[in-house]
Order: C-alpha cells, then sequence, then structure tokens
C-alpha cells in the first residue's frame, strides 16, 4: 500500500514538472512582499504556484489549498461559513503569505501563520514532491517541516499546497480609539484584544466576541481613557520591525519616522526601516547547513536569505 | 533475591511518574533511583531479575523518607509503604542494611527507663556542647519530669517513647484540651512504651510487632488518640502488620488526637482567638498515610486569627523518624524546600503534629508548635 | 552516649563513584563535571534504561546531571571526542519510548537543571531550564496572575525540556494550542558542542524558524538548556462542565457538533465508562459511573462570554441524548474533576497491571466511527480497551489493558495496536498527536509519509546532527535514518548480566 500522503493530484505534478531538476528557479506569486530576503537572482526563472481550494470541510476547521491562491480569495470562501484563517488580509497569495511569515495585524486575535500551517507539500530541489506535517489540527508525526518552511522564502523548497487551520469569525469586531489612555494598561485591563496599536498618540484598538463580551470589555477600557469607535485599523506604513514588546516604550529608536507598534506583539511599522541586526554566527552556520540539505545546489530562490535585509 | 514482597503489590505500579514530584529525594536529587517508580522498579529487578543487592541499590532503599507522599499521588494505590517495609526487613534480615549498632540504637526506645536515663544523659550533654547540632534534640532536653496522671478513663492518650521523654509538656497541653471537651484522659505511660514506627521502618519486623502486641493487649476498650503523626499511623496500621482480628480491631480504635477533637470542636469552650499567623505543616504520616490533615485546620480554625497552608503540596519536611540522623546531607536539603515554602508563607508560627517534623525544623532555625499547644494556649492563657 | 550517638553521623555517601573508573569516556566526565554526577553504576544505567514506555532498546552508558550550559556542553563534547551516542532525558514520563536508550550511549538527565530563572511580565515570557516541572512553573507563576498554557495529563512530573521536546500539548491545548505556541526562544547545546539561541523575543525573529523545528524534534537536534516561554494570563472566569451520555457514539457527536458550532472551548476531554469507573474510584469527584460516556468540558475567559457559550455547549449536549449536563460548582469540584481526567491513565492499574496507550489523532468528524473501529478490533483479539481522550482535537487515546504474565498476551496486544493506527490513518488521520513517535512508531512512518517525505526529515536532522549522534534510531525509521538502527540495537545489555 502506498504512503498516506503520496501526491495524487496531477496539478501538483504539473508545478514539479515545470520546476524541474536544473536551473535556478522560483515561485512568482502576487509581488507584494518581493523586496524580502534581498534581491532575486535576474537569471532566476519564475513559475506560479497552482490556485483553487482543494478540500474544505468547515466542521473539521481546516482548508486544503494551493499556494497560489489568493488570501482574499480564501478568505471570501470561509467567509460564507463563518470561518478565517490566521493568514494576514493585505493581497497577495497563499503560497506568499506562508513564504515570508509576516503576521497579521490582528495576530493576537488571530494567531501567528506558523501556528496556522499544518501541512506542507512543496516541490524539492530534485523536483520531488514532498509533503511536510499532516492534516489534523494537531499533529507530532515526525519533524515539524511546516514550521521550517514558514518564513523560508521559498530557499528550501517551492510551495505547492497547504492544510490550514481555520478559526471562527467573531459575532461581533470592534475598532476603538483613544488619544488619552495609555496603550501598555490595554492589556492589563481587557483579556484578549485582538490587536493593540500605538502611533505615538492614538491608541487603536481591536476586540473581538461575543456581542456582551465585547461591549463588556468596551465598558472597561472607558477606565483607562476616553475611547470612539472607529472603522478599522489605522493606515501602516511600510517597513517592518521587529522589537521584543518592551522596547516598543522607547519610540526614539526610530525617531523621526511615521510610525504604529503594535503593543504586546513587538511589530512597528515604520516609514525607516530597522536597522540591521547582527546575526548570532552559530545560527547563521546552522542555518547555512539547513539550506546545504535541503538545497545543494542553490536553485531555489537564488539570492535570497532569509532574515536578511 | 526474594525480598518476600507480594508479586501483586509489586506488579501494580505502571510506571506512569506521577509519584516523582511528591518524592522529597527525587525533588531534591532529579534521580531515578531515588524516586517511588524507581525504587519499585529496583524491587522487581531484584525479586525478580536476581540482581544483585549493590551498595548502589541499598542506597536507593535506605535514603527512602519513609513519608509515603508517593501514595495518595498514585492511581494504582500502589502500597508502597508496605513493599518498602518489607523490602527493608528482608535486607536486614540478609544483612545487606541496617548495621547491628543501628538497630542497637532503636532497642532504647522500647524500654522507657532506659530512655529515660538516656535522655538525661543526653540532656546534660546537649547542654554542655558536646552533641553535634546535626541531631536536632531540643535545646532544653528534660533531665527529669513527672509522669502524667489520669483523669478519667474515657479516652487513653498515648505517650509513646521519644514525645513522651522529650515533649511531655505537649501531652499535658493534649490532656487539658481533651479535658476542657469533657473527656477524662488515662495517659499509657508505662503500659505501652513505645508503637513500633522507627523499628518497623528500619526493617526490625520483630520488635515492631512485639510492640504493637504489648499495645494492643494493654490498652483495652477506649478510643486511643495519639498526638504523634508517625505513632498514630503505626497503629492504625497494626491490623496490617500482625494480621489477627483483635490488631485490625485495635487499629479501628485508634485516632489522630485532631481527627479525634474535630468531631467534639463544639465541645471546646468559645474563648478569644490567638492573635497569630498560623502556617501547618502537615506531617507526612498524617497526611499522606492517615490522610486526616485537614482535622487539625479544623481544630485550630476557632482558636488562631489566621491559617495559612503551605505552597509545596504536602512534600515532606524531610524528618522522617531517624532519618534526619542517618541521612543529614538530603534531609538537609529536603528540609531547605520546606523552609522556602514556610519563607513564602510568612506565619508568626508553623503548626506541626510530629516530634521529629518539630526538631527537624528547629535545626534550619523554624520554630514549631504542637497543634494542641496552641490550642491549649487559646483555652488556658 | 555522646560519642555513640555521633557514630549514627555516619552516612551512606549516595553518589560515590564505584563502576566506570577506568573507562575513558567515565573518567572524562567526572573531570568534566562533579563525579557525584556522573554515574554508572548498575542501579542507576538499568532504571534509565527505561521511561514510561513498554520500550527497550539498550542499557543507559554513564548518567551524568548537569547543572549548567557549560556542563552540558562538556559532555556534548566529550561525547564527540569519543564518538559515544547521547540522549537527552527530562523526567523520563513519555510514551513511545523517545528517551530510552539504544545501545549504551551517554544519558544527560536535566532534571537537576530546575531553575525558573526570570518572569518577565511586561514580555510576558519566562526563561526556565529544561528540568523545571510543568505544573511548578504554573505554580510559580499563579501568584502573578498567569499560568503556562500547555497542560498534558502528566503535567505534575513532566519537564519543559520534555515538552519542548515533544511539543507537548494536554487537554487545554485546544484553545490555547501545543507547545510550540508557547516557546518562544530556546538556548540549544548542539551535538557538535557550540551554543545556539533559536528563536527570539521579539516580533517576528529573523530567518529561518529553527525554534519551530527543534520542538517536536524529540531529543534528536541537540539538547535544550534554557526555554522562553509564553506565560498566559489566567482567565477570569471558568465554567466546567460534565454531560453524560449513554454511548461514546453520542459523546462523540457532542463533541463534533460543537467543534461545527464554531465554539473554541477550552477543553473537551471524553472519557467511555469503563475508565470513568476507574477514575472514579481514585478520586472520587462524582462522576457519573453508569453512564455510558462522559464529556468533560471546560469555557474559560470573560464571565459574559463562557455565559453563552456554555449554555450552547449544554444545548448541543442535549440535542445530542445527553444524560445529564452538570457544572462544576466550585474551584474545589472543578479540581477535582480535572484530578480525575489527569491521572486517569495510571489508574487503570486497578483493572489490569499493565497498559498500552495509543495516540491517534482522527478528523473530529470521523471519532464515533472509529471509536466504533476500535472497539471491534480489541474484541477480536479479546482485549479489554479504555478510551479516555483530547476529543475537541480529534486525538485519541485508546487503552488497552492486559496482565503481560498471560501467556501470548503482548503479541495480541501488539496486533491489536497496529490495526488501531491503521483505522485512523484510514480515516485521514497522523500517527501521533502529542506522545511522538520515539521508538514506538518507527514502523508506521511509511504507511503515513513517502520515502521522499522521510528523506526531507532526514536532511533537518542532518543539518543539526550531522554525526548522527544525539538520540540516534529515533523518530525516523530505519532506511532513512541516519542511525544503523539493528546495528544500535545489538550492543549488548552487560549491566547485571
Amino acid at each position: 500500500m502506498s504512503a498516506r500522503l503520496t501526491v495524487t493530484d496531477p496539478v501538483l505534478h504539473r508545478l514539479a514538472e515545470e520546476v524541474g531538476v536544473e536551473g535556478p528557479v522560483a515561485v512568482e506569486g502576487s509581488r507584494t512582499r518581493w523586496h524580502i530576503g534581498g534581491a532575486a537572482d535576474p537569471q532566476t526563472r519564475l513559475v506560479k504556484a497552482p490556485t483553487g481550494i482543494v478540500e474544505y470541510v468547515p466542521d473539521e476547521m481546516t482548508v486544503c489549498v494551493r499556494a497560489g491562491t489568493s488570501v482574499a480569495d480564501l478568505h471570501a470562501a470561509l467567509a460564507e461559513q463563518g470561518q478565517r484563517t490566521g493568514l494576514p488580509e493585505r493581497g497577495g497569495t497563499v503560497g506568499g503569505a506562508i513564504a515570508v511569515g509576516e503576521n497579521d495585524v490582528h495576530v493576537l486575535g488571530r494567531g501567528r501563520v506558523r501556528e496556522a500551517v499544518l501541512q506542507i507539500r512543496y516541490v524539492a530541489d530534485d523536483a520531488k514532491l514532498v509533503t511536510g506535517g499532516g492534516p489534523t489540527v494537531k499533529n507530532v508525526t515526525g519533524f515539524d517541516l511546516p514550521r521550517l518552511m514558514t518564513g523560508s522564502l521559498g530557499t528550501l523548497g517551492l510551495f505547492a499546497e497547504v492544510i490550514l487551520r481555520t478559526n471562527p469569525l467573531p459575532a461581533t469586531t470592534v475598532w476603538l480609539e483613544s488619544s488619552d489612555a495609555d496603550p501598555f494598561a490595554v492589556l492589563d485591563t481587557i483579556l484578549r484584544p485582538s490587536a493593540v496599536l500605538w502611533n505615538g498618540i492614538i491608541t487603536t484598538v481591536q476586540i473581538e466576541g461575543h456581542g456582551p463580551a465585547v461591549a463588556a470589555e468596551t465598558a472597561r477600557l472607558a477606565a483607562i481613557g476616553t475611547w470612539a469607535e472607529v472603522a478599522q485599523a489605522p493606515e501602516l506604513p511600510a517597513h517592518r520591525w521587529s522589537l521584543v514588546p518592551s522596547e516598543l516604550g522607547d519610540p526614539s529608536r526610530w525617531n523621526g519616522a511615521t510610525w504604529v507598534a503594535s503593543i504586546g506583539v513587538g511589530t512597528v511599522w515604520a516609514s525607516i526601516p530597522q536597522p540591521a541586526t547582527p546575526t548570532n554566527p552559530v545560527v547563521a552556520a546552522l542555518s547555512r547547513r539547513v539550506k546545504q540539505q535541503f538545497d545543494p545546489t542553490g536553485r531555489l530562490n537564488p539570492g535570497r536569505v532569509p532574515g536578511a535585509h | 533475591m526474594d525480598l518476600k514482597l507480594d508479586a501483586d503489590d509489586l506488579n501494580t505500579c505502571v510506571q506512569c511518574g506521577l509519584c516523582l514530584p511528591h518524592c522529597p529525594t527525587f525533588r531534591v536529587t532529579g534521580d531515578e533511583t531515588m524516586s517511588p517508580r524507581g525504587r519499585i522498579q529496583l524491587m522487581r529487578e531484584v525479586q525478580d531479575n536476581d540482581a544483585p543487592v549493590t551498595s548502589e541499590v541499598v542506597d536507593a532503599f535506605a535514603t527512602c523518607v519513609q513519608c509515603r507522599g508517593c501514595e495518595p499521588a498514585c492511581p494504582s494505590n500502589v502500597p508502597f509503604g508496605h513493599l518498602m517495609e518489607q523490602t527493608r526487613e528482608t535486607l536486614v534480615d540478609n544483612g545487606h542494611m541496617t548495621p547491628k549498632w543501628q538497630q542497637l540504637a532503636l532497642k532504647p526506645l522500647a524500654h522507657p527507663k532506659l530512655l529515660k536515663a538516656g535522655t538525661a544523659a543526653l540532656a546534660v550533654a546537649n547542654k554542655s556542647g558536646l552533641l553535634p547540632k546535626r541531631l536536632g534534640l531540643p535545646d532544653e532536653l528534660p533531665v527529669r519530669q513527672k509522669p502524667l496522671v489520669a483523669s478519667g478513663d474515657d479516652v487513653w492518650l498515648f505517650t509513646g517513647c521519644v514525645m513522651d521523654a522529650w515533649q511531655r509538656e505537649v501531652h499535658a497541653a493534649t490532656k487539658r484540651v481533651l479535658e476542657a471537651a469533657g473527656f477524662g484522659v488515662q495517659p499509657t505511660n508505662d503500659l505501652a512504651p513505645c508503637c513500633g514506627a522507627l523499628q518497623s521502618h528500619a526493617g526490625m519486623g520483630n520488635d515492631a510487632r512485639n510492640l504493637a502486641a504489648k499495645a494492643i493487649s494493654a490498652l483495652a476498650d477506649a478510643p486511643v488518640l495519639v498526638n504523634s503523626a508517625g505513632c498514630g499511623a503505626a497503629m492504625k496500621d497494626y491490623g496490617h502488620m500482625l494480621g489477627t482480628d483483635s490488631a485490625a480491631a485495635f487499629s479501628k480504635r485508634v485516632f489522630d488526637i485532631s481527627e479525634f477533637l474535630a468531631e467534639h470542636v463544639d465541645s471546646l469552650p468559645a474563648v478569644e482567638p490567638l492573635d497569630l499567623r498560623v502556617a501547618v505543616q502537615d506531617p507526612c504520616h498524617l497526611r499522606h498515610v492517615q490522610r486526616v490533615h485537614t482535622a487539625t485546620r479544623t481544630v485550630l480554625e476557632p482558636f488562631v486569627r489566621e491559617l495559612v497552608e503551605l505552597d509545596d503540596d504536602g512534600l515532606c519536611c524531610g524528618a522522617g523518624g531517624a532519618y534526619s540522623v542517618l541521612q543529614p546531607e538530603l534531609a538537609g536539603q529536603i528540609r531547605d524546600r520546606k523552609v522556602g515554602a514556610i519563607e513564602r508563607a510568612t506565619p508568626d508560627v508553623v503548626a506541626s503534629a510530629n516530634p521529629g517534623c518539630s526538631m527537624h525544623l528547629a535545626q534550619a532555625g523554624v520554630e514549631t508548635v504542637h497543634p494542641m499547644t496552641l490550642v491549649d494556649r487559646a483555652l488556658n492563657g | 552516649m555522646a560519642g555513640f550517638l555521633s557514630s549514627v553521623r555516619r552516612r551512606l555517601n549516595l553518589n560515590q563513584p564505584t563502576a566506570g573508573d577506568g573507562d575513558p569516556v567515565v573518567e572524562a566526565l567526572r573531570a568534566a563535571l562533579d563525579p557525584s554526577r556522573v554515574r554508572y553504576d548498575g542501579a542507576e544505567r538499568t532504571l534509565l534504561s527505561h521511561d514510561a514506555s513498554i520500550f527497550d532498546g539498550g542499557v543507559a552508558g554513564p548518567v551524568c546531571y548537569p547543572l549548567t550550559t557549560a556542563e552540558v556542553q562538556s559532555v556534548m563534547r566529550i561525547a564527540e571526542k569519543h564518538t559515544r551516542n547521547i540522549v537527552p532525558r527530562g523526567a523520563g514520563t513519555g510514551l513511545a519510548g523517545g528517551a530510552i536508550p539504544l545501545g549504551a550511549p551517554i544519558v544527560v538527565a536535566v532534571t537537576r537543571m530546575n531553575n525558573i530563572i526570570e518572569v518577565d511580565v511586561d514580555n510576558r515570557i519566562a526563561w526556565v531550564e529544561p528540568g523545571v516541572v510543568n505544573l511548578d512553573l504554573t505554580r510559580h507563576l499563579m501568584p502573578l496572575g498567569f499560568h503556562f498554557a500547555p497542560d498534558p495529563s502528566s503535567q505534575q512530573v513532566c519537564t519543559i525540556g520534555g515538552n519542548v521536546a515533544n511539543n507537548s500539548g494536554g487537554p487545554h491545548c485546544l484553545a490555547y494550542g501545543v507547545t510550540n505556541a508557547h516557546v518562544l526562544a530556546i538556548e540549544v547545546v548542539l551535538p557538535s558542542g557550540e551554543v545556539a539561541m533559536l528563536g527570539g523575543l521579539d516580533a517576528e525573529p529573523a530567518g529561518l524558524d529553527l525554534r519551530g523545528v527543534f520542538i517536536g524534534s524529540e531529543g534528536t537536534l541537540g539538547i535544550a538548556t534554557k526555554v522562553a516561554v509564553r506565560i498566559t494570563p489566567n482567565a477570569p472566569a471558568v465554567k466546567t462542565m460534565l454531560l453524560s451520555f449513554d454511548t461514546v457514539r453520542n459523546a462523540a457527536h457532542t463533541v463534533s457538533a460543537i467543534i461545527a458550532a464554531g465554539i473554541v472551548p477550552a477543553a473537551l476531554e471524553v472519557m467511555d465508562q469503563r475508565i470513568t469507573q476507574a477514575v472514579e474510584t481514585y478520586v472520587g469527584a462524582g462522576y457519573p459511573t453508569d453512564a455510558g460516556a462522559v464529556l468533560l468540558a471546560e469555557v474559560d475567559g470573560l464571565a459574559e462570554s463562557i455565559e453563552i457559550d456554555a449554555n450552547r455547549i449544554a444545548e448541543i449536549g442535549r440535542e445530542q441524548g445527553a444524560i445529564e449536563v452538570r457544572f462544576a460548582a466550585d474551584e474545589t469540584e472543578r479540581a477535582l474533576l480535572w484530578k480525575g481526567r489527569k491521572t486517569a491513565f495510571g489508574a487503570v492499574a486497578q483493572i489490569a497491571p499493565d497498559y498500552y496507550l495509543h495516540d491517534t489523532v482522527v478528523p473530529r468528524s470521523r471519532l464515533a466511527d472509529v471509536l466504533d473501529e476500535v472497539s471491534a478490533i480489541a474484541e477480536r483479539h479479546d482485549l479489554i480497551v479504555m478510551n479516555v481522550f483530547h476529543a475537541g482535537d480529534g486525538n485519541l487515546h485508546p487503552l488497552l489493558v492486559f496482565d503481560k504474565r498471560e501467556p501470548g498476551v503482548i503479541e495480541r496486544v501488539h496486533a491489536a495496536g497496529d490495526e488501531i493506527l491503521t483505522a485512523s490513518l484510514n480515516a485521514g488521520g497522523v500517527l501521533s498527536g502529542e506522545h511522538g513517535v520515539g521508538v514506538e512508531k518507527q514502523k508506521f512512518m511509511d504507511l503515513f509519509f513517502t520515502d521522499d517525505d522521510l528523506a526531507h526529515q532526514n536532511r533537518l536532522r542532518q543539518a543539526f546532527d550531522p554525526g548522527c549522534r544525539t538520540n540516534p534510531g529515533k523518530v525516523i525509521p530505519s532506511g532513512h535514518s541516519c542511525a544503523d538502527i539493528a546495528a544500535l540495537k545489538r550492543v549488548p545489555r552487560e549491566v547485571w548480566a
């Protein structure tokens, strides 16, 4: 009997054929985060990942989707059943979102991208189709390759299809903003905000859940400031900084920029890029060995290095 | 070697390991040989697989405090205490452990006159600073004391050996509390000189059984109240130890003093509670073996301002009868954990119903009082 | 008298090195660590040849108890120099044999690295050493208003290091996620002896998520020496409910219906009648012993929110034929119900002295069907099966109980186990939900993964451990593993032989 994870979908096999065994190659999604990880080698042949939802069983809270599908299309289909995923809603493909691994602005409420990926299928350097993880919501069968692939920029394998965990859409969502509240007091005041954003003056909070709970949390927030309901999250500047949450109390490090900080998370969106931080040489060497193992000839998305600015 | 362990009892352990955190020696060493699961496995290796009884195997058994904290933690109800006692008895009989001089050291316990003579000598030696501090003896050992006098025959108050010799004031307090609740008290004094617990733990089964038989024949009819947790646990086990109906009937008459008073707490006069924050340190043989430690709280609660629990889930203090003398290093490490828990609870005073615990904790500068002493103080000023 | 008693002060030297003198590896280890923390005697080596599983494969070589990262480095370097293998070990509660030695490797027990180094409430993390006991951490955090969310049934004894190695779950990971979601950074001693900090405390650490793959790698990629865990605020309100049913099937249908209704309870646990009876005997929590199955459901969060979810769960339960829906009256009752659930595996010894606990995951909609199949399989093999499982995740734990002294029973247990695994895979499930592969499920790995999939898992392993010396012979099956598993197992048992 063949292994349960044997790939039978001809669409995926066609992608594998297209990737082939020779020459530099990368997947092109919607290019929404094309600059990340350095410039692509101009010699690189670009292929497109296949599209479409393969299987969606709402009662299971999982969805199997091809990597080329746009996150917007996926979320539109899930919304019909009152669900969504942790992938960021800002344009781009499912595969691209996972390759980059950046979290949604509502990460506190929706979870991280890396936690949404249950199973991943990718085309390896030798055009083999490889599956990591498994289809169920809980699984420790073998090494956790979905974690390795998330954020790897397609340098270890080219993503073809994933199974994602879905979450129920909350009954109620509100955005509130305040210009007199201490943003750092929000997390001590309410239990599980989906987002707490601060631009130095205005604090914006997203609360989701059952109506009565959202109302109660809104009322609790009144203890730390005056709040008004707004339609949506503030505009986010282009550059993404990754900091430790407690570092957000000192905005002097991105002086002069316009910025929005995600309190309790540590992400800052700023108009200027984050200065490069030195990489630990042991970790860098280990990462190179991983790359060497998965792509000995260096043909997968050459030029790009996860974590490089 | 045949350890003479019951094969079914030994087989009950499924190695789940849930006992490990409740074992004081595993807690301080992190070493499987010093855990209940490991010790049971070693019993199996010796009994079933004929593994040699090396010094490490003997150590594994000798380092067990016999606090039996593993028993309530065990969902399979492995009778660990009995397995360990039987293992030690077989090893003693075969000359693998408890050297002769240690057995001799326990002999005076069964002979009140000898113990009193010894205590007097100790008291003098202690005052002269001749004894090592780690022995944990009270600073003021009584040189001479009057025996307690009976005030009726409603209940026996078991006075025992070490406790009677060294902490008779606790007996006096217990007696006054019982009398305040309306009971006539008959101290056992020389009628039943010793419960036999320490002998039993050391693997000296015959000595223990003789003492048990003596107590059973001497103490008829009335409830036998015990204010030392270790003695109470041992006497409640006479039924199992002797395997006779009369022993089993006797054991049913044995009560921890708080267990008994908890049923009669309404009979005690209402008084102004002592202005104290009291941490209750449960003796293992009260909590894990007799499992009546909640009674201590019921009895104390009306008589003190505040009761506070320790956050260590009832882990042993390391006293363990003679353990603190035989295994001072481990006993000290175990006690360090207990002292930490006591410090976190910030009590004015620690209540403990076992002389061993009191002496052991006193060594680390933690003053303990018997719950009966506190109740007596509240009642009688 | 004084002289007599002072002779009592003589004590047994607990850790006196009495064996291994002259063995260069043992000597080197004793020079690097305190000699009392390197043991080579028969008692120690025999005990550390086992974990909580029924598997054995070899015997512990020298057993080391390091206290610091530097000591772990020394052990790794000595192992490398002498080409000896290493097996890391926490509390030894694993059920897949992940911590048992194959051959005679150096066993590195991290139980004495048990300090909670720092609790950083501002960043909602705690730095802990790998030997910290899961429940000790939560107890430490409670007064601060936090806890560590992964709560495996063994949480009172298992270590954070073990949780990292197995990506441990537990009842409450249904809502909160497994260990991977609660570990931000890990200091790891690599098989080379180098120290690497994997992951980080910042929002999105740069580079490959090596933290993510280290978690769940079952000790094959190195030894964790410090872990930054996320600490989770305690929910202001909790409701625990006990629903009883005539059949396990009804309980399973209720679980799928709750999930399908878009409710994410904190926990959804099912126990069948046999296990409920065993548990009730031990804890006396008031579990109904006459019901065919009980569903323990818990919702936590805001009072306003859990009221709605709890009522909906009760409603769904009744629709699915619940004979009783009961809410825990207070924290004492709640604690007792959970104590029963979490000690369930140990309680089975009341029925038979041995058990084999399985761990598979199936799609939640298939729970009822697979459970029916499991009972049919047990019946065919004339075995008693009990079910206690994380129903909300579809994580089954069929428990085969037996007495190994009965001739031929082990073979029947294994045959039934194989069929249970196959049934789970056929239903679209996976081999393990939380216990891991260890040595237990290697031979089933190629029923699930293709050769190429397994080759890629081995690529990851080789990147971390090119010499294949850290817990070799685990997880990846023969033919794909860097280790020659058969050769590993051929090492004779010399201890006490």
